[in-house]
């Protein structure tokens, strides 16, 4: 009786496992069929605020106007969008030039220490230089790239209000590919640096740091979602002299190829901690605002 | 003011730094390069998987047989060249490390193929 309650297990635990080893086969053809219809991805668009390594194909030429909004101060009512008009070329392999006005709109109402305003403004203008320093490989699945962007801005990003603004952002851009044209790992480096003139005539100096992570996952070919984290730290000084805040933004992102020559992206990233100086209460909101949200829309000529 | 100074200096110097490292990649490219010949017929690239010298420059040449234009795209060479019927594309690519670098006709995306370096 005891043997054939073994036999009986046995039977069942080979059935059992015949059955996973089934399902798994099926996974895996699955997996390899899919895999098929999977092909490479350029990674700059695909983590949102971060930006992956990607530089495009050597000719490659793009309008892209990007812009990004940012909601919510302490009180009132805040919204500012700045729109980059972009235009976007690679002139070799290893370079890609980017370059275009800004345009923003302002609409603030009862913020503390920013003046009511409901305008648009064409505000400046901006340009972005690319190096592909660590190429992937389908052996070395890594890439790094190096940017910086000088920036122009005739009204304060932040405010409105009229200024003479130059600011550099230089950036490191890394992406790992960890699961083949499927799943990818994206990290960021900031350093921006500013001087404002303001109506007093006095320069003033500021620069951010910052560093942000990003997961990216192709659910569909033509389809890229994923989250992204920043941390963000602001000093009055170009050199970090003196730390005023900092912030913690995380959210989702998205990716969408919409024919062979056109995709969009959005991400929305929302303050989830931070701190002020001088302030008892949590967030940042005077460095920085409590959402951010990114739209780009990109055709390829 | 001299806040200011600092500020362009170091764009300059950011922007020399990127031509003088784009033109290290220009003299990479100034070496002999590899030629690859590849046909395309019935919507099929001929050879489909290629092979070619790692860390030389390589000249791709396509030569489109069929009646429609192709577009030979690829992420990881990073080039795209479209190619009129009867007529022969030339693609100058990067000296690359060892690997496989697929590419793809983008008008028949079907239309598939590998560049094998070694």
């Amino acid at each position: 009786m005891r043997n054939m309650c073994a036999r009986k297990k046995a039977l069942a635990c080979a059935g059992g496992l015949a059955m996973s080893a089934g399902i798994l086969l099926s996974a895996a053809r699955a997996w390899a069929e899919d895999a098929g219809a999977y092909r490479e991805i350029e990674t700059k668009y695909i983590f949102g605020f971060t930006e992956g390594s990607g530089i495009g194909l050597e000719g490659e030429k793009e309008f892209s106007p990007e812009t990004v909004i940012n909601f919510g101060k302490r009180d009132g009512r805040y919204a500012v969008s700045e729109t980059k008009l972009e235009y976007e070329f690679t002139p070799n392999q290893y370079i890609q030039i980017e370059l275009g006005p800004l345009v923003s709109y302002y609409d603030i109402r009862n913020v503390t220490g920013l003046d009511d305003m409901n305008a648009v403004r064409f505000s400046g203008f901006f340009g972005e230089l690319r190096y592909l320093l660590i190429d992937r490989t389908s052996t070395s699945p890594f890439s790094v790239t190096l940017s910086v962007e000088p920036e122009w801005h005739a009204f304060e990003e932040t405010s409105g209000a009229r200024v003479v603004n130059y600011g550099l952002e230089a950036k490191v851009n890394a992406d790992l590919e960890l699961v083949k044209n499927r799943l990818y790992l994206g990290a960021n480096l900031l350093y921006e640096p500013e001087t404002t003139r303001a109506d007093l005539g006095v320069w003033q100096q500021e620069s951010t740091l910052g560093q942000s992570i990003a997961l990216a996952y192709r659910i569909h070919p033509q389809v890229t979602i994923g989250a992204e984290a920043w941390y963000l730290r602001h000093y009055e000084g170009l050199w970090f002299n003196t730390f005023t805040g900092d912030a913690v933004y995380v959210g989702p992102t998205l990716y969408v190829q919409l024919t062979t020559k056109m995709f969009m992206t959005a991400a929305w990233n929302t303050q989830i901690a931070g701190h002020e100086t001088g302030d008892p209460g949590p967030l940042d909101l005077t460095d920085f605002s409590r959402h951010r949200a990114k739209v780009k829309v990109a055709v390829e000529f | 003011m001299s806040r200011l100074v600092d500020v362009m200096r170091a764009a300059r110097s950011a922007l020399l730094a990127a031509v003088v490292l784009s033109a290290g990649g220009g003299l990479v490219h100034a070496q002999e390069a590899a030629v690859v010949h590849i046909t395309v017929k019935n919507h099929r690239f001929q050879p489909s998987e290629p092979h070619a010298p790692a860390n030389r420059p390589i000249t791709i040449r396509v030569r489109n047989l069929d009646s429609a234009p192709i577009e030979f795209e690829s992420v990881s060479l990073r080039v795209e060249k479209v190619v009129a019927p009867g007529s022969e594309g030339v693609i100058n690519v990067r000296a690359l490390s060892p690997g496989r670098y697929n590419f793809f006709d983008d008008f028949h995306q079907e239309t598939q193929g590998t560049l094998v370096v070694q």
